[in-house]
């Protein structure tokens, strides 16, 4: 068994503790009770969910991203760069067969990404604010995805970056439901029950 | 753990659901919601930032559920629940947030810090760290049902009074305020003073209603204080009156958080609602939308500005109502920037009005709110929330604004009577204003 081939199957078990991972944790936000709103509706509830996952997501949308404009558009850009590598790690093991511009792609966007990383560490050390706020597990998980974000960069370079690329893959699959990486899977509920909230009011949507 | 912990950890449990569950879990402390907070924009000390109140929270949360927050504490900034945090809680749960919600329409991931908010009052209620006065005016709204037939000849006196006001003021000898009245269309539930009341009866009286007032006010400190056992038996009280009387519509006074109450959160506690209920701004909207008030506006001819109750506005979706109402009986009506639903919060919602050690507090959280209005050059300021006329009103002595706080339907009323003395003096046609004119 080749060690790129070893690396795959350490992935795939990493995989597979990720899925068990965030499972567990969806069970735990389900098995919560849900207490829907009884009252009648002066607005339409999908159409404050839909504004919630679209327009209300704009930079423009919103005061606080219209005022932190960079700092929102950074991490637009790092999140869009961890579906890069995401994506990176699921067509991996036919690189040599994809396109050119396939390469291209995945060489931009997961570069882009950890730049937007490495931005985001670097606020997260020098920004009064955000070190008050910030805990050892929020520099961790932030230097671990930029780093695998860069691997996947290297990946799309040069093959021989691939165990390294897989290696930093286990890691930070493990490590999604363990750090603050989860709220990937609580974002979803949380602006859902922002758009239902606000739809069901007629104030957004 | 003492007795009082466990208590506070118990009721935490309790409010532990779906929505809250997210909420803290979801926050990615970007920070990016610090500046949304006017607390914080009054005083840009980073603990006043959302995330900061709500990290108090999360701290003791991911103790008792985060496997890492059990295992190693110190690497999510998780740690036990202590008596000396519920002091600090208490501090950033009733005083340093309002629960205007502005942080959550601001926050990327929507994270709902009031709703983490409302379960620390809850949780702080049960432990007995609520401020006494909120406690105490909760009680005294509980008592009053208990004891009224005590109430009753006292309160109907003061109504045969007000009565007569009335008759004065429409120049109709026959106009009632009518209590208790079964069979009536519309319960009119009041808050406490002449004030709520005589303006919604000039109204109720000019558009024809049939009407009854509650014997109850619709003020519920027990949702102030996240007692959902409180602040049922306070909702209870108007909601049995209206099934009792066979009403098919409440109408509230100005006030947002009597809205909701029973507006949005009663549903889900009375399993019968059999009514709808509305604020008397939507009622009056549409009563002007209708043409059904003949409306002077010169009588309000100064520049007035409309503050956004949170919990009407941004929470109640009561945004453009207000607004049909200004366009129609004031001349030189001008937004505050941001309004709507961005629109700031007073500074005083949420209880900080009734609690008199927080007057400082909430004269430096309403320093957001002075400069808004300053900008908009209005001598009067329209709010259709009680407790935010009470913290305009304060915060024009503090900060002497020079301007004058007024409800919404207090305005209507004056262009009202005044199209009224306009018709007795010469007769004209009733001003009448487009729906297309006002939106």
């Amino acid at each position: 068994m080749s060690a790129t081939t070893l690396w795959g199957w350490i992935v795939l078990i990493a995989l597979g503790l990720c899925i068990g991972g965030l499972g567990w944790r969806l069970y735990g936000l389900l098995a919560r009770p849900y207490r829907p709103d009884r009252a009648q509706p002066r607005g339409s509830a999908w159409r404050g969910i839909v504004y919630a996952f679209t327009w209300g997501m704009m930079p423009w949308a919103k005061e606080s991203t219209r005022r932190h404009f960079l700092p929102y558009v950074r991490g637009v850009l790092f999140h869009l760069g961890i579906f890069a590598t995401l994506a990176t790690l699921a067509v991996s093991p036919w690189r040599s067969a994809l396109p050119a511009s396939i390469t291209m792609a995945g060489l931009v966007f997961t570069g882009i990404g950890a730049v937007g990383g490495l931005i985001g560490i670097l606020m997260r050390i020098f920004d009064e604010r955000l070190r008050a706020l910030s805990h050892p597990d929020d520099y961790a998980a932030v230097v671990l995805v930029t780093v695998w974000q860069a691997a996947g960069m290297a990946f799309w370079t040069d093959p021989r970056w691939t165990a390294a690329f897989y290696a930093l893959s286990a890691l930070t699959l493990i490590a999604i439901p363990l750090t603050k990486i989860r709220h990937c899977i609580y974002f979803f509920f949380s602006r859902f029950f922002f758009g239902l909230f606000y739809g069901r009011r007629a104030v957004l949507g | 753990m003492s007795e009082r912990i466990q208590q506070a950890l118990t009721a935490f449990e309790k409010s532990l659901d779906r929505r809250l569950l997210a909420a803290l879990e979801v926050c990615a402390r970007c920070g990016i919601c610090a500046e949304s907070c006017h607390v914080f924009a009054a005083e840009p000390d980073f603990r006043n930032a959302p995330a900061a109140k709500a990290e108090a929270v999360r701290r003791f949360y991911r103790r008792l559920h985060d496997p890492i927050g059990r295992l190693f504490p110190w690497w999510v900034g998780a740690k036990d629940l202590t008596e000396a945090d519920l002091e600090e809680l208490a501090e950033i749960a009733f005083g340093a947030c309002t629960l205007c919600r502005r942080c959550t329409m601001n926050c990327p991931m929507g994270v709902d810090t009031a709703l983490i908010m409302r379960a620390t009052r809850a949780m702080l209620t049960a432990a007995g760290k609520a401020p006494e006065m909120l406690t105490q005016l909760a009680d005294a709204a509980i008592a009053r049902e208990e004891n009224l037939e005590f109430f009753r000849e006292f309160y109907i006196d003061q109504i045969r009074e007000l009565e007569r006001e009335l008759q004065e003021q429409t120049g109709d000898p026959d106009a009632r305020i009518p209590v208790e009245k079964a069979g009536a269309e519309i319960l009119y539930v009041a808050l406490s003073g002449a004030h709520t009341i005589l303006p919604a009866a000039v109204l109720f009286h000019a558009v024809g209603a049939d009407w009854t007032l509650s014997m109850f006010e619709a003020a519920n400190y027990g949702y102030f204080l996240a007692d959902l056992q409180r602040a049922r038996a306070i909702a209870r009280r108007i909601v049995d009156e209206a099934r009792r009387l066979g009403v098919k519509e409440i109408i509230l006074a100005e006030c947002g958080h009597a809205y909701t109450v029973l507006r949005w959160e009663a549903p889900n506690w009375f399993e019968d609602f059999p009514f709808r209920v509305r604020s008397i701004i939507e009622a009056a909207a549409e009563w002007i939308q209708q043409g059904r008030l003949p409306l002077d506006p010169s009588a309000n001819p100064e520049p007035v500005t409309y503050h956004d109750s949170c919990n009407l506005g941004r929470n109640g979706g009561l945004l453009e109502e207000p607004r049909i109402i200004l366009r129609a009986v004031v001349q030189d009506f001008r937004e505050m920037s941001p309004n709507r639903a961005e629109n700031f919060c007073c500074g005083g919602g949420a209880g900080l009005v009734a609690v008199p050690e927080w007057y400082e507090k909430r004269m430096r959280a309403g320093r957001r709110k002075v400069e808004q209005i300053r900008q908009t050059g209005a001598r009067i300021v329209a709010a259709s929330c009680d407790n935010c006329r009470l913290q305009l009103g304060d915060l024009n002595d503090y900060y002497g604004l020079g301007i004058r706080v007024s409800g919404l339907i207090d305005l209507v009323v004056n262009a009202y009577l005044a199209a009224r003395r306009m018709k007795a003096t010469a007769p004209a046609a009733p001003v009448r204003v487009s729906v297309q004119e006002l939106i």
